[in-house]
């Protein structure tokens, strides 16, 4: 109870603190996006994230063209890694010049708009908003009122193979999960001599992965009781996925059970692997590399596997829906103007342009076309129609920093601990670290 | 090489005697602290100011929203210090990062002390490659020299891997070595002990210098072993420098961040995390900031006795006067 | 007893025992360096040979396209630029305000110079890291984080300590009689200071000075929690440059020797002063 009223009292003390703050004439209200704002000598800055820099900068600088176009105000652009970005985040929004519009993974929003960091929305101003993809916008919404717009989407798939499939009589991706089990057998005997090599290429602290074969038993990672979360990991669905994950992982990946997805495709493209859990986009990654890494628009190199890739949703098995939304910080001077950029940045238009570079767009409406537009993006689009999202708690990114989920996978990956005593763990974890105060 | 300053300096004796009188003391005092004055203001300012926040902020709940807004964080009494000191996780860290501390400690002061040793025996150009091989480790930066670890040690592409699996079978070809914490740590303290065994090796062998030729000659003539010389002879004049650099590496290596925290890719798993480390992922990971205040709070005072120690040490060897 | 033509006097030691002796000396030099070669190996490969699972021990196609690499990714060269600046800027502050407080308790007697040098001795003991969430909330507190001169500021304060200590060795070293026959001869205070003290201590600046430098190019924990990317140095690109495919070994290597070959020179040149300091009483940060 007393702690109730504490946080009360800072949220009201808060509050009162950000309204003074921001200065602006309208401090009460969703700010608008769509009334007329001169924004002449004026410049918004727009902090995104690398991989608009890499895969699709001309969609931002489109946006921004017409942007400036319809306001005169101009936009600066910066380009953040994802390493650090959340530690840089606090220290800038803590300060009083802040980026006027953020991207932020999905489950990293909650976090801030319960922190009061994000200014609300009008949600109809936006394109395509009443088929925004849920598992983006959760993270937007807090007691029926919308801080973010999603921005792109991307779904996990099996990206495979085909000469060596081929070679072990698959002759296509298959359909159901014991195919898939079985055609990861066949690969792996017909390439016992390699001693690096992976039917599946799985690395151990893959947590995106792991907690999709939690789902596909109808496995849960936490779910709210009341106003308290319970974690779910030890429930017998979710353990009966965590042992599935187990048990192929430890038969056909020889992965680092200590590392993350981040470098797998660099390492499958070595050759020895027959198969990866990835992103869309991974494939291309896998198949080519960029002459010089640091540079985006450096000449791209086939690696040893160039060719011989494709891509198809994971049978059975429902993708994690990554992505990542765009929020107008509650302390920026030119509100008005950023959700101006933001509209034009999530329109339909940039939807296309999403779509070209390989990227799902924010709205289911325009699912169906993306994968008749790009046929390379057809097997993530597939994908996102059966997806998951991590539990819509305000302290989930906490979790994540903790690295609890990886922690918990590396050991009973490795049979430090049983599957059980690993999800017991990982429960209790997850339930003090979601129901701090 | 001088290894310890060997003029003790004596405290300036007030300039010479025709006018010491008090107004010539006094004035002295004046214009000594207006000299300093400017090192005192910074000092107070930029860190007994800090040390004062951080205590103050140790009791009260600060979290992300009072960090956006500025509001004056709730007041939270000893919860936080109750939160650490029941925690078995915080208990855990504490014992680690202690563990840590002794066994590196221990190893790279021997380490540094056989080389010394070894320094005396062996030709003069051998000593000098050694030497040289040993400034190139000292002057390298902490992080690089850390991601330099990563990359010996990464499990796909490390030439550590690549050197086992030879000599020891194809079992190791994808070995990963912060699965079981024994074998990660035992990497990170190779790092720690690599890079510390310069700085201990130089100084010590420069102390060894001052060991009188004598003393040991005579010892050896009169029948002693070079480990009975070692230990009646060369440990105990030794001993004051070997006391501060050991109380220096404790203090450096309790302090521990930036090898764990670049091994571990940034985001240490909690068997591979420190004081230092976890301290800083509660406040900018986790955005607990009065919570990694008070393990700041508990991890200073863990260490007062040691550099209690250290200040009287150099108090007692004469080298502050 | 055989004295050796390299002057080491042996006392009654076997032949077997120099062989064995210089067998292990040179192993251990070996096993030293090897990080540090490896690091220059890697640098200098070819994206298919840093990324290979059978890795070479000497680039069999050497090539300069890590440095050009890491040279022209966007946010290597503004760090380069802002490392030196932080470090000029906290280094010569450090200098300027550390010398008065040296020569304050080095050459004058007065109540509470015990004090001052308790002090002084003690903050360097301080784990500065401790600190960093109040002084992060006090340089935001007025604006002064993503600012080179925020930065500049905490360098300073962990430049200070140990500025003054040595400094304050240095100066104790210049035999106080040239002073009095300074004095003698109706110097000032201020003209000893300037014509004596300064420039006897020119070698000690220097060596301070450097010292100093490699301390503030070599930090990157305060400085990237401090600053957005625009305002870092150096080390933090070390630790956070990323690809779509992770990191990137062969550019990180090849930024990792640009980093390092300032501090390794400076080492260097000042390696003498830097075993006497430590040891003398001084803290390596």
């Amino acid at each position: 109870m007393k702690r109730k009223i504490a946080v009360a009292a800072a949220l009201a003390a808060s509050l009162l603190g950000v309204a003074a703050c921001s200065g602006g004439g309208t401090d009460e209200g969703a700010t608008s996006a769509t009334g007329k704002v001169d924004g002449a000598g004026k410049t918004i800055k727009v902090w995104l994230m690398v991989d608009a820099e890499t895969s699709w900068k001309d969609v931002v600088d489109d946006a921004s063209k017409r942007f400036t176009e319809a306001t005169g105000a101009q936009v600066n652009v910066e380009y953040q890694q994802w390493a650090n970005h959340l530690t840089k985040l606090d220290a800038t929004l803590a300060g009083s010049d802040v980026p006027d519009v953020v991207e932020l993974g999905n489950t990293e929003f909650s976090k801030y708009v319960f922190s009061g960091g994000f200014a609300e929305l009008n949600k109809g101003d936006f394109e395509n908003s009443d088929t925004w993809l849920s598992g983006l916008s959760g993270a937007c919404e807090s007691e029926g009122k919308v801080y973010c717009v999603p921005y792109y989407a991307g779904a996990r798939v099996m990206i495979y193979r085909t000469d060596l499939f081929d070679k072990a009589g698959i002759k296509e991706a298959p359909k159901t999960y014991t195919d898939f089990l079985a055609a990861l057998d066949k690969v792996q005997t017909g390439n016992a001599a390699d001693k690096k090599f992976s039917a599946l290429y799985m690395p151990g602290q893959y947590w995106y992965a792991a907690m999709s074969w939690v789902k596909s038993t109808g496995g849960e990672i936490a779910k709210q009781d009341g106003d308290k979360w319970v974690g779910q990991l030890s429930s017998p669905q979710s353990q009966e996925g965590l042992q599935r994950w187990v048990d192929m992982t430890k038969k056909y990946s020889k992965a680092d059970p200590t590392k993350n997805e981040n470098e797998q495709a660099g390492i499958v493209a070595q050759g020895s692997a027959g198969a990866f859990y990835g992103n869309g986009w991974e494939q291309g990654v896998a198949e080519e590399t960029r002459k010089d890494p640091n540079d985006p628009n450096s000449a791209l190199v086939p690696t040893k596997i160039k060719g011989k890739l494709a891509a198809a949703p994971l049978p059975e098995v429902p993708s994690f829906l990554g992505g990542s939304n765009l929020g107008v910080t509650a302390k920026s001077a030119n509100k008005e103007l950023a959700a101006q950029w933001v509209k034009y940045f999530t329109d339909s238009k940039s939807m296309e342009g999403l779509v070209k570079a390989s990227a799902l767009p924010n709205a289911s409406s325009l699912m169906d076309k993306a994968a008749a537009d790009n046929p390379k993006l057809a097997p993530a689009a597939l994908s996102a129609k059966n997806s998951w999202f991590p539990p819509n708690a305000e302290k989930w990114a906490d979790v994540e920093k903790a690295s609890i989920l990886q922690t918990m996978l590396t050991d009973i990956l490795t049979g430090k601990k049983t599957v059980a005593d690993g999800a017991k763990w990982a429960d209790e974890q997850i339930a003090a670290t979601l129901n701090e105060a | 090489m001088q290894a310890v300053d060997s003029r003790p300096v004596q405290a300036p004796a007030p300039l010479k005697t025709a006018d010491r009188s008090g107004a010539r003391r006094k004035r002295d005092t004046r214009t000594a602290w207006l000299l300093s004055l400017p090192t005192l203001i910074i000092l107070i300012g930029m860190l007994g100011y800090p040390l004062y926040r951080m205590i103050v902020l140790s009791f009260q709940n600060m979290r992300l929203r009072e960090l956006f807004s500025g509001a004056t964080p709730p007041w939270a009494g000893v919860d936080q210090y109750a939160k650490a000191l029941t925690d078995d996780v915080f208990w855990g860290i504490v014992a680690r990062t202690a563990a840590f501390t002794v066994v590196s400690v221990t190893l790279s002061v021997t380490a540094g002390l056989g080389i010394a040793l070894l320094m005396r025996r062996v030709h003069a150009k051998v000593r000098i490659f050694m030497m040289v091989a040993m400034m190139f480790v000292w002057a390298l930066p902490q992080l690089v020299a850390a991601q330099a670890f990563r990359w010996l040690t990464d499990s796909d592409f490390g030439v550590l891997n690549y050197l086992f699996s030879k000599v020891f079978g194809d079992e190791w070809l994808n070995h990963s070595w912060f699965v079981n914490p024994w074998e990660g740590w035992a990497v990170i303290t190779t790092l720690v002990v690599w890079a510390g065994i310069p700085f201990l090796a130089i100084s010590l062998s420069a102390g060894l210098t001052q060991v009188p030729k004598e003393l040991v000659e005579a010892a050896t003539v009169d029948g002693a072993s070079s480990w009975q010389t070692l230990r009646n002879i060369t440990l105990p004049i030794l001993k004051p420098l070997l006391t501060i650099v050991t109380t220096l590496s404790v203090i450096w290596n309790f302090g521990l961040f930036t090898q764990n925290w670049a091994l571990r890719d940034s985001h240490p798993e909690p068997v591979y995390q420190t004081l230092a480390t976890y301290s800083y992922t509660q406040a900018f990971g986790r955005s607990l900031y009065s919570y990694g205040s008070a393990i700041s709070v508990i991890t200073v005072l863990l260490m007062l006795g040691v550099m209690v120690f250290y200040i009287r040490q150099m108090f007692k060897i004469g080298e502050v006067d | 007893m055989a004295r050796h033509d390299d002057g080491v006097v042996t006392v009654g030691r076997s032949r077997i025992g120099t062989v064995f002796a210089n067998t292990g000396g040179i192993l251990f030099g070996l096993v030293m360096i090897f990080p540090v070669y490896w690091v220059l190996n890697t640098a200098f490969k070819p994206d298919a040979e840093v990324r290979s699972f059978t890795p070479t021990f000497w680039p069999e196609n050497p090539t300069l396209d890590n440095f050009r690499s890491a040279l022209g990714e966007q946010h290597f060269l503004p760090s380069m630029v802002n490392g030196l600046v932080i470090t000029a800027m906290a280094v010569a502050a450090a200098l300027v305000v550390g010398f008065l407080a040296a020569l304050a308790i080095a050459r004058f007697a007065f109540y509470g110079r015990k004090a001052i040098i308790l002090v002084v001795l003690a903050v360097q003991l301080v784990p500065f890291l401790a600190l960093l969430i109040p002084l992060f909330l006090m340089l935001q507190g007025v604006n002064l984080t993503n600012t080179l001169v925020g930065v500049a500021l905490v360098y300073l304060v962990l430049l200070l300590p140990y500025t003054v200590w040595t400094l304050r060795g240095f100066i104790s070293g210049i035999p106080r009689e040239l002073d009095e026959a300074a004095m003698i001869d109706g110097c000032t205070r201020a003209q000893v200071f300037w014509r004596i003290i300064l420039p006897l201590t020119g070698p000690g600046l220097v060596a301070t000075s450097v010292y100093g430098f490699i301390q503030a190019w070599n930090e990157f924990i305060i400085i990237n929690t401090l600053n957005d990317p625009n305002h870092q140095n150096l080390m933090a690109w070390l630790l956070y440059n990323q690809t779509e495919r992770g990191t990137a070994w062969g550019p990180l290597m090849a930024g990792a020797i640009i980093t390092s070959i300032p501090v390794v020179v400076f080492f260097l040149i000042i390696q003498r002063n830097i075993a006497t300091g430590l040891t003398a009483g001084a803290v390596k940060g």
